[in-house]
């Protein structure tokens, strides 16, 4: 089953962060002689280069780290931003396309689980407002959770969004042999994207049934400070 | 909507009346249609460009935000509660949210949260709320109309009242539409035909009830209603405050059209326009000779080169005339104009020291006297001179005074010219002097003073000034009459034109009848030529048939 593609078909769009902003997540995890710097953040991809130096710098001094962590912290940035930017100029996808997007992660003593569907074609979402909100109705006042959120779906859109040009590739190589098949399965186009018609088909409601509501509610945890050192324990472990 | 659970829980079933409110800028807010304000602010929806963004979509994710928030409408809904419920982009399910939020179709009088913008939108929104009742999410509204500023509030108790669930305005029913009736209309509204009563109504004498003119004459009374119990209420009395009020240019308007036709009210009234049938009339009687214009409208038409106030001295001046005993004046002056007449003078041909002295006696006021002189002094000079004559005529043979008297000042002043228009300079001073002891006339009268000094003491005062007033209206006699004559010669003229017109018309049809004898002698000749040539033709026919030899065929026809 394919979506009537006829009538909404779009030009490939170009690779590019499908959000409002063109930012790009950046996560450092590095470790030098037994110090662990851990961190996320976007970074807007236009800037001059000169600029990750002087992050680097200035994060290390703010922090008071060893200087050895300057250059790893630079290179890590550039080795990122070059990764996104060799996705540049390449056809994503085509059409519709309509992610799920999975959020299960814990800042400090919050815990968050969370599922929705993401339109990558939306070049006016913002998750980091969608963050705000999300913290808003949910009474969160830690302000590290929003800016967490709103960099877990980044990542996860960088991904789909990587996923979908190698997708793309793919299928046009394929189509050499083949003619006239202009449209991408869905399936094959990265990730698991939904089945836009029998989401979004006259026959079918946009209002979910009752019992999946708790499939996408948000669910938000608070933990204890000793529930918080077991799983910093447990994920220490794991990272070794 | 079928597909839309409105509200999962039982709660919408329930005969329970909620009252929502929304602000009034929302209140173009239907829950069966899309308004273009929603059009405008989520155009994605509704520019066909995805395939999961379409207005019906759209909908349901209203119709289900709001009735989600009207499950519980104390509790302020966040979009965190809806999006789970909902499948969508949560980036476009927010944009949707945020829009119903700041246009108040959610929220609005909840309770705010913790975020402080918020709290300044609803304080900003609560001075213009509105009610809304609402059965259920689908049912019929009240709303206030675009245009009415003040928002309408539905009192609680049509709410409270749960039997009175039938009370409910149709969907579209505007402010105007429901409550137009209690608007109380300015003008006069007719109490049976609706229509309003412009040009004047009747009264119900017992009661407040009025009907229009048309309604009166075409005899509807309305229930109970006799005709002798109404009462005619002109429109003047309504229009008193502007009626009052003229300018210049209506009242020459008024006075132009009364001249040109009469006092048909209808059309004088349509001519001025401004002003009602019943104002013209009234002004009209208002002014100073209204009524002699009227008179005079019909029976002197309109006097070229006269104006309204001319025509209305004249009016006075012939009237006055009448009063006088003066006719036989007349017919002397009948004699001498056809005298003049011969020298073929207009009459408004002026003389150029006449019109300075008309300047000065119109300035001395307007008593009947001096009016008469005014007048007399209009009229051409040989007119005036006759005038003066046949009145000193007529003085003279009246009281058997000497002509001489007058004789002797002709003769003095002639003396010293000799040219030919010496006799018309003497009967132009004598008419000086007549008009120069008109106005001594108006000082005695005015002083009371026997003895004046006079220049021409020779005369006595008293026949110069009854020579003067004879002279003055013999002269505007004598004028009356040449306009009579023109008239008389136009009329004759245009005689003449019909009957020349009437021959030439019977010229034409003799014409005619003449060419049509031609044609039927033509045609009455051809006809003969044709009757002889059917002879020769039988004749030759016979012939032919006895050199063939048919002598029988021939027997038998000369038998049969």
């Amino acid at each position: 089953m394919k979506p009537p593609a006829s009538t909404f078909s779009k030009a490939p769009v170009k690779f590019r962060m499908p959000t409002a902003d063109n930012l790009v997540p950046i996560r450092l995890d590095i470790e030098i002689d037994g110090q662990r710097f851990k961190d996320a953040f976007t970074w807007n991809p236009s800037d001059p280069d000169s600029e990750v130096a002087v992050f680097a710098k200035r994060t290390v001094k703010d922090l008071k780290l060893p200087p050895a962590f300057i250059t790893q912290i630079a290179s890590s940035i550039q080795s990122q931003l070059a990764e996104f930017r060799s996705f540049e100029g390449q056809d994503m996808y085509t059409g519709e396309k309509i992610v799920p997007i999975k959020l299960d992660l814990r800042v400090n003593h919050t815990l968050i689980k969370d599922q929705f569907l993401w339109d990558l074609n939306n070049f006016e979402s913002d998750p980091e407002e969608f963050a705000r909100t999300f913290c808003r109705d949910l009474g969160i006042e830690d302000p590290e959770v929003g800016p967490a959120v709103a960099f877990a779906i980044r990542e996860q859109l960088f991904e789909v969004a990587t996923q979908s040009v190698a997708s793309a590739r793919e299928s046009r190589l394929s189509k050499k042999g083949r003619r006239g098949f202009e449209y991408v399965p869905a399936s094959k186009a990265g990730g698991a994207v939904l089945d836009l018609v029998k989401l979004f088909g006259h026959k079918s409601s946009v209002v979910r049934k009752r019992k999946e509501w708790e499939v996408y509610e948000p669910i938000v945890d608070h933990l204890s400070n000793e529930e918080v050192d077991a799983l910093e324990a447990r994920e220490e472990r794991n990272f070794r | 909507m079928e597909t839309t659970p409105h509200d999962p829980t039982s709660k919408p079933d329930e005969p329970e009346l909620d009252l929502y409110t929304i602000p009034s800028h929302s209140s173009w807010f239907l829950w069966d249609e899309i308004h273009e304000t929603e059009k405008l602010a989520l155009r994605e929806f509704f520019d066909g460009s995805s395939f999961s963004r379409t207005p019906k979509i759209y909908k349901e994710y209203r119709d289900f935000i709001i009735n989600k928030y009207r499950e519980e409408p104390s509790r302020r809904l966040s979009f965190t509660d809806v999006r789970k419920s909902l499948v969508g982009d949560v980036s476009l399910l927010h944009k949707v949210f945020k829009f119903l939020d700041e246009r108040g179709l959610i929220n609005f009088g909840a309770p705010s949260g913790s975020n402080t913008s918020l709290v300044v939108v609803e304080d900003g929104e609560d001075r213009s709320r509105i009610k809304i009742e609402s059965v259920v999410p689908n049912a019929v509204r009240v709303g206030a109309s675009p245009n009415s500023p003040k928002p309408i509030c539905v009192p609680p108790n049509v709410v409270d009242n749960a039997v009175e669930s039938g009370f409910k305005f149709l969907p579209l029913a505007s402010y105007s539409d429901v409550f137009g009736d209690l608007v109380k209309p300015k003008g006069l509204i007719c109490g049976n035909c609706g229509g309003i009563c412009d040009s004047g109504h009747y009264k119900y004498t017992k009661g407040e009830f009025i009907i229009c003119i048309n309604c009166f004459k075409s005899q509807n009374y309305g229930e109970n209603r006799s005709m002798d119990e109404f009462k005619l209420n002109e429109c003047a009395e309504n229009k008193g405050s502007n009626g009052a009020i003229w300018t210049e240019a209506e009242t020459l308007l008024l006075l132009e059209s009364v001249l040109k036709h009469g006092d048909d009210w209808e059309l004088v009234a349509q001519n001025v326009q401004t002003k009602s049938k019943v104002d013209c009339i009234l002004k009209l009687i208002e002014l100073p000779f209204g009524e002699l214009v009227l008179g005079s409208a019909h029976k002197y038409g309109n006097y070229g080169g006269l104006n309204g106030s001319m025509n209305g001295t004249k009016q006075v001046q012939l009237s006055s005339f009448e009063r006088h005993e003066a006719i036989r004046l007349e017919g002397q002056c009948h004699e001498q104009i056809n005298e003049r007449e011969e020298n073929g003078d207009t009459v408004d041909q002026g003389h150029p020291s006449k019109r300075q002295r008309i300047a000065s006696l119109s300035d001395a006021g307007s008593s009947l006297m001096k009016q008469v002189a005014r007048i007399s002094t209009m009229v051409g000079s040989q007119i005036t001179a006759a005038a003066a004559e046949a009145a000193v005529t007529a003085l003279c043979d009246e009281n058997s005074f000497p002509r001489e008297i007058f004789d002797v000042e002709e003769d003095h002043i002639s003396n010293g010219l000799s040219s030919p228009t010496a006799s018309y300079e003497a009967e132009r001073l004598l008419i000086a002097v007549a008009c120069h002891s008109l106005s001594f006339y108006e000082a005695l009268l005015l002083t009371e003073t026997a003895n004046t000094p006079h220049k021409r003491d020779d005369i006595p005062l008293a026949l110069q000034i009854r020579a003067s007033i004879a002279t003055a209206l013999g002269a505007a006699a004598a004028r009356a009459k040449l306009l009579a004559e023109q008239e008389d010669r136009e009329v004759e003229n245009l005689v003449a034109i019909i009957i020349e017109t009437q021959m030439k018309k019977l010229h034409h049809k003799i014409k005619h009848f003449e060419d049509l004898e031609l044609i039927m002698e033509k045609e009455y000749a051809e006809m003969e030529e044709l009757k002889d040539c059917l002879l020769a033709e039988r004749i030759g026919v016979l012939q032919k048939a006895i050199n063939a030899g048919i002598s029988r065929w021939r027997d038998h026809s000369v038998k049969s």
